[in-house]
Order: structure tokens, then C-alpha cells, then sequence
């Protein structure tokens, strides 16, 4: 069976032969060339006056599928000459197959984050409608919902259908083999409205549950429902026992109520908790949750939320003259942490495919160089320019194809290790996967690769002048615009290289500062984990008390524990308790003039010396700071200054309890200041509120908590691992109470960890992502410099013959290597500059503009592109004159 | 239709050229697989110039051998060299081959006889 591709072949071989031995005959180029044109003339005009002498693709009885397609059959053919010509040339196809499966790879890996987190819809009905509602300060501060307050805009607002409330905790899940822990949430009937969902057993809370005095119900998730109880659908009006209560269920929700946590697996009802609500004024952790009404926008929502917190205001000066709305898309609130980073990384992942198709761009286009006659011969036989375009184009589409599918199969292994690393500062983890969607992507950029590879260089190379072609061809010299477009694309890669690296290096200048922060205690060998002790068994501060101290107690005698104490949060958590703060003598606080605010925590003796919290001055608590010794209170060094200022603190009295709320009449609870600690980072690494902090004795608890203390976090320092550890905690615990779960065991190293993972990861990724390009960009100047000296090497041997020295002819290669790399480095630090402001809220403490950082990578980049240039000129300056002339 | 250009003095009917052409390939590729240049190659050097074939000519005539069953190419790559199509002569085209050749013969003998020239 021939082809026509075949019979082109074979005779642009005959010509080239025929070439040949003309030459070897001692004819002049010209005079070769000539003789190659007039048969070709020839052909041409002699296959057109016979007409089809060679059959075209439409009918091809031979080849079945081709048959079988019609009109598509040629692609079929293109589709298998294709497979051949690459097969022929396994070390090409290799390269670009290779870069192609990196960009693609890449690509698809990010866009399967972005998908899983951004793109893909949650459950809920109509998201842009559901609204998170909190309180803030005049000044911004963010605050939770005050209850009386969250009552008033139910009852005032038009335009929510649904407002509910929740506040998330946790509860023990009794009655099976062990206790278990599960995240829990205390909700008011609105919640499920305004989320739009609906259970798929029983039903939810009605507005009867959401007031005092409720029945004990519960509604727990599809997931519990199925891994504890068997999806029995007869458990809707039986009990459960949580946190050592008897709860009816009346209800099951869909796996997609994952509100307001991944994890939540049971919702209690509000009314069970409001008698114990704070007055108006204070804030108890409770958030908002609305749907907008059909039609309402966002804007006519915070208007009016605005109103009502106005209107309150004034109504109630003393708490709300200073209190506002904050009002936040739902949707906004999920991704808003999340989204710089993935915006910034989706730029650098099609910055890299960029490079990489601008590479594969300048080796298609030397490639097709090389088959130019083969083209042309084709073109004479009557091949019309747009089948020798789709031959091009079909190629570049194999070429994708492959490199598509290796890419794919990358990704999907790159996504599965980055999943299974459960990075808990990417929200919606657990829908990150490759999937249908991901490979629909992936297809799609496939193809457009293809097209921006494979398209310019075939509609160059397609270009009707057949003659001009053949003659430069025979001579291997690439035509003024094929130059031209090989000099910007070098150019454009050197540019698009630079921006990443400079985000690249923007980005570890930042995460060095983020790591060389002093979280104020020594994270080493310190390990944590959660208690929470049922209220059941441990109803008031006597019992509360006396577990924690027995507990410690126990651990204290066990091998391999430094130290062990309690705390009433984990550093690094960003849970906690906040308070206005005063010392004695100064006047109580008003909303005109507020106090300093303190994070206030209550600690076991022992617990500076577990987490490796430096005591700066005075004394640490110790077992006779008893309820009835005089109350006593360790502050930190922000304290001292925002409060005290040069005065030394020891032995004067302050207080954050303000009995009776604000206001003239409130009454503090003075407590004496015994010693101070260094400060600890409590809410994370980079973020920093304008909080002083403070500490209380386990056995002096703050007034706030009623009738009993908070879930402790027990701190060990220790020499044994992790996992041993809580093995032996819960040893102990079983023998103390068999009802008390031990959760949440994490050591410090970990959270340190994890409150710096987003920049981890986007280091990691974007720092990647820069030396791809590197270099990518640095294997597209060389290919193309060492082309360029391939179809310099006559001029150059000219040049030598006629008395250029090596340096002259060095200084020629590298001058037009350089002009290139510094264009590129131009366009680039222009382009760099211009997309600072892409990666600002990424960065800590660093300008995205920052001059060192720039120089530095422009530098880095511009020696690496001259080692790249330096090969290629050196390469040139050992020309032979002699040889070049003959190689002509 | 033309296959051949007329060498120094070569002024051969059409029809005769058509079925000489063929006859000329068919006897070139009978003892060892040639290529396509070699076949122009042989022809017009043992012709001694005086008959050769066009580019245009020779390629789509070996397609219509081939096919017609009677030659049979293949892609041959040799070590140094850049790959060629190598034709051979196949059962069926050894069959044409000899009918050609007798035919040839009785016509040329009938036009010595008569035109009186000596037999080479």
C-alpha cells in the first residue's frame, strides 16, 4: 500500500540525491539548486495537467478505518504518518513528550486543588444567597454574636428568609466500647433553613427547641448515623448518651450538611443553652448564619443590618454604642484564606506550561525546518497548504496527547500523596481529586498546547513559496522570520522564567522570616492533647479541680515525663478567652474609653516550665495558690507595657474580671501580679491581635467560667514519642474514669508546623514551579543559540578566514545571546514588578517589590543564560574555516 | 502521456515508450531490489544517456506497478544512510516480465527483419 506521503519522500530524496552528485560533479550550488527546481517545476506542472496521478486521502481503498471515516480518513493517515515520523526520532519525541507531561502535569495537579476548593459547588441550594453575620467594633475589631443582639435582628430584619445561630463544641458519644469525641454544634432552628437543606430521616430542630426548657434532642450526621448505627433507619426517636445526657434523635442530615465544619456529626438544640447566655454586651462565640430572600442583594443586607446595629446603638448605649455588623458571603468566607495562594500558584503553573510550549514551539519549528523540502515536495504534488497544515498540526496533537496522558497519570499520583498528607490549612481537602472534571481540563489544555506548539511553526513552514523554501532547505538556513519568531519566543521565556522566580524567591525570603519568628516557648519534645471531662460526672469547679490535679498527679510519677500541667488552650490554637484589663487606681472602662484587652488562660502549676515559657520576673504558680490563698495572676510582657509601662508590676494588683459587665458600677475582682513570661504567639505565627495576655491558677478560676472550668489541654514534656505517650495518658485516664476521652494529641513541633503549612506548601510548589522554569528557559537559549551557530557556521568560517580572531568571534555569539537574555530580563522585571501585587498577602514582612530579591534572580538568571550562550559561542570560535566552506 | 524525454536521437513512439518503460523497470529490479534514484540511475547510464526519466515520470509509474501486484516496495533502512524504498519483482511481476520480454523480442526481430538492420 503507498502513500502519498510515501511517494514525497522518495522524491524529495531523488532530488536530493540528484543534488548531490551534481555537486560531487563539481557544479556550483546554484547551478545543483537549479536543476533540483526545474524537476520540480516540472513535477508540479506534469502532475497537474495529468490530474490525480497520485490518489488523494478521500478515496483510500486499502486502508479500512480510512474507508470507514470518508473525509476524516486523512486525519487517520496524518494520525498514523504521524505515530511513524515519531517513532523515527525517539529522542525528540522523548524531550517534548517529557516537558509536555511536567506542564501539563503540573497544570492539572493546581487545577484539581483549585477545582476541589473554589470551583466545584457545595451542596447547599443557592450559596450566593447564605450570609455569615458576626459583630465588630467601630474601630474592625471581629467579634461573636451577642445573644439579645442576634434576638433583635430575627425579629427586626426584612430581608433574610432564614436566620439561625450556632456555636460549635464537642460532646463524648457514650454507650459503645469507648467513649468517642465528636465535633458537635449547638444550633437554633434557622440554621438548617438558611443552609437550605433538608434531613433525609426525620426532621430538624423547630423554633419550640430554639426556647428554654426544650426536650434533650439531637440531630447528628448521614456519616455517624452510618459508621456508628448502621444507617438503622429506627433510630430516629431512640436515645443516645452524649457527654453522659440521654438525647433523643429526631433527624439525620445529608452527607453535604458539612456545617460549620467538615466534621460536625451532631447538632444540638440552642434552647438548651440560652438560659445560661451572657447579657447584651457580651459576645459567647455564637455565629450568624442567613439566607437572603430571592432578590435581595448583598449590598441591601448590610444596609439594613447596619440599620438594626445602629438602631441598637442607640437604644442600648452602655454595650452596642460601639457594636456594628460584619456581614460575609458564605462561599467568601470558604475560600478567602485559600485563594491568593491558588490564584498565585494557577499563574505560576500556566507561567511554567507557557515556557514549556515556547520551548516545544522552537524545537517544532527546527524541526519542521529540517522536513521544509519534504513539505515543499508535498505542496508540489498538489497537497493544498491547509492537509500539509493538519499533517503539522495532527503531529503536535499526538505529541499533547501523549504528554497529556503521562501528565494526567503525574497528577493524579502528585494529588493522591498531597491528599493523603491531610494539610489542614486547605479547606475541602477530601474533595481534592483527579477526576472526570480534572481530565476534562486536562484535555482541553492538551489541545490548546498542541495548537500554540504546533500551529505557528506549520503555518511557517506551510508557506506557499515553494522555491524560496527548497532552496533554503538545500542549503539548511532558516528564513528572517523564522528567526524573528525564535528570538521572541527565547525572549518571552527568559521574561515569564524571571516572574517566577521572583515569586519564588519572594516567597522563601518570607517563610525565612516566618521560621525565624520566636513563638515564646520551646516547642521541642513538647507534647499536647485534649480532655474534656463529661459535666455529668464533674458538675462544679470541687470535682473539676480535683481530676486535673489527680491526673497530673499520676503523670508525674511515670518514666519519661519532664514535666506535665493543664492549660486552658494550646499555643498556636487561636482559641481563647479575651477581657478588657485595668490596674487598680485606673477608672473602669466605657465605650469612649476602652481598656487593653487580655487573653486570659488558667494553668496548673508547672505548665511555663512544660511548654518552655521563659519566666522574665517574680515567682510561677505553685500548689498553695489555692482557692483560698489570696487571688493571684501571672501576666506577660505586652501586659507589663501596654499597663503598667516602666513601673515593675510585681506585687501591684490588676483585674479582668469586671463583675457586673461595664460601666461605672462594675465590680473587679482585684488579683495580685506575682510574676511575669515572655510573650507566647498564641493565635499563629504571622498574626499578631493587639492582645495582652494573663493566667490565672487552676484553682483560682476567672469568674467567667461557670460553674466549672473549660475542656484542659494537657501539656508534657516529654522524651517519649507521641503515639507512646498517649497510650500511657490513656492508661491512666482508664483508670481514673473510662467516660473521659483523650483527643487531639498533636506535639507543639506539629502545630508550629501547621501554622506555617499554606506557606509551606506554597513555597514548596511556587519554589518548584521556578526551577522548572529555570530550567526550561535555559534549555530553550541554549537549543536555540546552538541552532543559530549551526546556520552561522559558513559566515563564521568566512569570518575567520578573513582574519576575525576566536575573540571577535566569541564576542559575536555571545552579543546576540546576551541581547536576548537582557531583553528578557527587561520585559520580565518590568513584568515582575506589575505582578507584585499578585503575591502582597502572600508575604510576610517582605515587599513584593523588594530590590535585593529582584537583583538577586536577575542575576541568577542572566549567569545561568550565559553559561547556557557560553557553550554554544565557545563551540563557534573552533570553526575551521576550511571545513565550513565545505560543509556548504 | 510522456514518460520519457527523448535522449540524442532516441524518437520512440509513445505507445512503444509506455510498454518499453515498463519492461526497462521490471528488468532492473528482476535480479536484486533497487531504489528509485538507482533505477533512474541504471537506466540512463546503460542507455548511455539516451534514455532517462523525469522525476514526475518514474515515481508514479513504480506506484502503479506496485499497485498492480507486479513490483513490491520496502522501506529500508541501512546503518549511516538515510532510509529508502527498495522495489523487487514479484511472482506476478516475473510472469509480465517474461510475456514482455517475448513480446519485445518477436517485435524487435519483426522490425530488424524488415527495416533490414543488423542484429545486435
Amino acid at each position: 500500500m503507498r502513500e502519498r506521503n510515501d511517494i514525497a519522500e522518495e522524491i524529495a530524496q531523488h532530488l536530493e540525491d540528484r543534488y548531490e552528485e551534481l555537486r560531487a560533479q563539481g557544479l556550483s550550488h546554484e547551478q545543483a539548486s537549479r536543476d533540483a527546481e526545474r524537476q520540480v517545476r516540472h513535477l508540479a506542472r506534469e502532475l497537474n495537467a495529468v490530474g490525480q496521478v497520485v490518489p488523494g486521502p478521500p478515496s483510500r481503498p486499502h486502508d479500512p478505518i480510512a474507508s470507514l471515516w470518508g473525509s476524516w480518513g486523512s486525519i487517520w493517515l496524518d494520525f498514523r504518518y504521524a505515530c511513524r515520523m515519531l517513532a523515527k526520532r525517539p529522542g525528540f519525541s522523548a524531550v517534548v513528550i517529557v516537558t509536555l507531561a511536567l506542564g501539563i502535569g503540573a497544570t492539572t495537579a493546581i487545577f484539581s486543588v483549585v477545582d476541589g476548593v473554589m470551583l466545584r459547588p457545595l451542596p447547599f441550594p443557592k450559596i450566593d444567597r447564605i450570609l455569615m453575620l458576626r459583630e465588630r467594633t467601630i474601630d474592625g475589631r471581629a467579634m461573636s454574636v451577642s445573644w439579645p443582639d442576634f434576638q433583635d435582628w430575627q425579629q427586626q430584619n426584612t430581608v433574610f428568609d432564614h436566620v439561625g445561630v450556632f456555636r460549635p463544641t464537642s460532646v463524648n458519644l457514650t454507650g459503645g466500647d469507648r467513649a468517642e469525641r465528636l465535633d458537635a454544634t449547638l444550633a437554633s432552628s434557622g440554621l438548617f433553613g438558611a443552609m437550605g437543606l433538608q434531613p433525609i430521616l426525620g426532621r430538624a430542630f423547630s423554633e419550640a427547641e430554639d426556647r428554654a426548657g426544650t426536650d434533650r434532642v439531637a440531630v447528628i450526621s448521614e456519616r455517624l448515623w452510618r459508621r456508628r448505627f448502621g444507617g438503622d433507619p429506627s433510630l430516629v426517636g431512640r436515645t443516645i448518651a452524649l457527654s453522659g445526657d440521654t438525647y433523643s434523635v429526631i433527624g439525620v442530615m445529608p452527607q453535604g450538611m458539612r456545617f460549620p465544619s467538615r466534621l460536625t456529626d451532631v447538632w444540638l438544640p440552642l434552647g438548651l443553652f440560652v438560659d445560661g447566655m451572657p447579657p447584651r454586651g457580651a459576645h459567647p462565640g455564637l455565629t450568624a448564619v442567613a439566607r437572603m430572600k430571592a432578590g435581595t442583594t448583598l449590598e441591601r443586607a448590610e444596609t439594613e443590618m447596619d440599620t438594626i446595629a445602629q438602631r441598637l446603638a442607640a437604644q442600648y448605649p452602655a454595650s452596642n454604642k460601639n457594636t456594628r455588623v460584619i456581614v460575609t458571603p458564605y462561599y467568601e468566607q470558604i475560600v478567602q484564606n485559600i485563594r491568593p495562594a491558588l490564584v498565585a500558584l494557577t499563574c505560576a503553573v500556566a507561567v511554567v506550561l507557557l515556557i514549556g510550549c515556547a520551548n516545544l514551539a522552537n524545537l517544532t519549528l527546527s524541526k519542521s525546518e529540517a522536513r521544509a523540502r519534504e513539505i515543499a515536495v508535498r505542496a508540489a504534488l498538489g497537497a493544498a497548504r491547509w492537509r500539509v497544515v493538519q499533517q503539522l498540526v495532527v503531529e503536535s496533537l499526538v505529541l499533547a496527547a501523549a504528554g497529556g496522558l503521562l501528565g494526567a497519570l503525574l497528577a493524579a499520583w502528585a494529588v493522591r500523596a498531597f491528599v493523603a498528607s491531610q494539610p489542614a490549612s486547605i479547606p475541602r481537602i477530601d474533595l481534592i481529586a483527579v477526576d472526570l472534571r480534572v481530565l476534562a481540563f486536562t484535555g482541553v489544555v492538551s489541545i490548546a498546547t498542541a495548537l500554540l506548539v504546533g500551529l505557528a511553526p506549520a503555518l511557517r513552514a506551510s508557506a506557499p513559496d515553494l522555491l524560496t523554501t527548497l532552496r533554503e532547505a538545500s542549503r539548511g538556513t532558516a528564513g528572517v522570520g523564522a528567526r524573528r519568531l525564535r528570538a521572541a519566543l527565547v525572549v518571552g521565556e527568559i521574561a515569564l522564567a524571571l516572574v517566577l522566580l521572583v515569586g519564588a524567591g519572594l516567597m522563601v525570603r518570607s517563610f525565612n522570616r516566618l521560621m525565624a519568628i520566636n513563638p515564646g516557648f520551646d516547642p521541642e519534645r513538647v507534647v499536647t492533647a485534649r480532655l474534656m471531662l463529661p459535666e455529668k460526672t464533674y458538675p462544679d469547679r470541687a470535682g473539676w479541680t480535683r481530676f486535673h490535679r489527680e491526673l497530673l498527679r499520676r503523670l508525674g510519677g511515670v518514666a519519661g515525663i519532664e514535666a506535665a500541667a493543664v492549660n486552658s488552650a494550646v499555643p498556636l490554637e487561636g482559641g481563647g478567652s479575651e477581657a478588657p484589663v485595668i490596674k487598680e487606681g485606673d477608672a473602669m472602662p466605657t465605650p469612649d474609653r476602652p481598656a487593653a484587652t487580655t487573653l486570659f488562660q488558667t494553668t496548673s502549676p508547672g505548665y511555663f516550665q512544660a511548654m518552655g515559657i521563659p519566666l522574665v520576673r517574680g515567682r510561677a504558680f505553685t500548689e498553695r495558690d489555692t482557692a483560698d490563698a489570696p487571688p493571684v495572676v501571672i501576666v506577660d510582657e505586652t501586659l507589663v507595657r501596654k499597663v503598667f509601662g516602666d513601673v515593675n508590676p510585681i506585687g501591684k494588683r490588676i483585674a479582668f474580671e469586671l463583675a457586673g459587665g461595664h460601666g461605672p458600677h462594675a465590680e473587679p475582682r482585684w488579683r495580685e501580679v506575682v510574676g511575669v513570661v515572655g510573650h507566647v504567639k498564641h493565635y499563629g505565627l504571622s498574626v499578631e491581635p493587639p492582645f495582652v495576655q494573663l493566667y490565672t491558677p487552676i484553682e483560682q478560676l476567672p469568674t467567667y467560667w461557670q460553674p466549672r472550668g473549660p475542656a484542659m489541654a494537657l501539656v508534657v514534656r516529654t522524651t517519649m514519642p507521641a503515639r507512646t505517650l498517649a497510650d500511657v495518658i490513656r492508661g491512666e485516664l482508664a483508670a481514673m474514669d473510662r467516660d473521659v476521652p483523650l483527643y487531639g494529641v498533636r506535639t507543639m513541633d506539629d502545630y508550629l508546623a501547621q501554622s506555617t503549612e499554606q506557606q509551606r506548601l506554597s513555597v514548596m510548589l511556587l519554589g518548584g514551579f521556578g526551577g522548572l522554569a529555570l530550567v526550561l528557559a535555559v534549555v530553550g537559549i541554549y537549543g536555540v543559540l546552538s541552532y543559530i551557530v549551526g546556520q552561522r557556521t559558513q559566515e563564521i568560517g568566512i569570518r575567520i578566514a578573513l582574519g576575525a580572531t576566536r575573540r571577535d568571534v566569541l564576542r559575536l555569539v555571545l552579543g546576540q545571546g546576551l541581547r536576548l537574555t537582557a531583553l528578557g530580563l527587561a520585559i520580565g522585571l518590568a513584568a515582575s514588578i506589575a505582578a507584585s501585587r499578585l503575591i502582597a498577602s502572600l508575604l510576610y514582612e517582605v515587599s513584593p517589590r523588594d530590590p535585593a530579591t529582584l537583583a538577586a534572580l536577575a542575576g541568577l538568571l542572566g549567569a545561568v543564560a550565559l553559561a547556557a550562550v557560553a557553550v554554544p559561542a565557545l563551540r563557534a570560535t573552533h570553526v575551521s574555516p576550511i571545513d565550513a566552506l565545505r560543509s556548504e | 502521456m510522456q514518460y520519457m524525454k527523448a535522449g540524442k536521437g532516441g524518437m520512440l513512439d509513445r505507445e512503444l515508450k509506455k510498454g518499453s518503460a515498463e519492461l526497462l523497470i521490471l528488468s532492473l529490479v528482476e535480479t536484486q531490489p533497487r531504489h528509485g534514484y538507482e533505477i533512474s540511475k541504471l537506466i540512463e547510464a546503460r542507455s548511455d544517456g539516451a534514455l532517462s526519466f523525469r522525476v514526475a515520470s518514474l515515481y508514479p509509474l513504480l506506484y502503479r506497478l506496485e499497485k498492480r501486484g507486479w513490483i513490491q516496495g520496502r522501506w529500508l533502512e541501512k546503518a549511516g544512510q538515510r532510509r529508502r524504498r527498495y522495489y523487487r519483482l514479484t511472482a506476478a511481476g516475473a510472469d509480465v516480465l517474461a510475456s514482455q520480454r517475448s513480446t519485445w523480442r518477436n517485435f524487435a526481430a519483426a522490425i530488424n527483419r524488415i527495416a533490414g538492420v543488423e542484429p545486435v
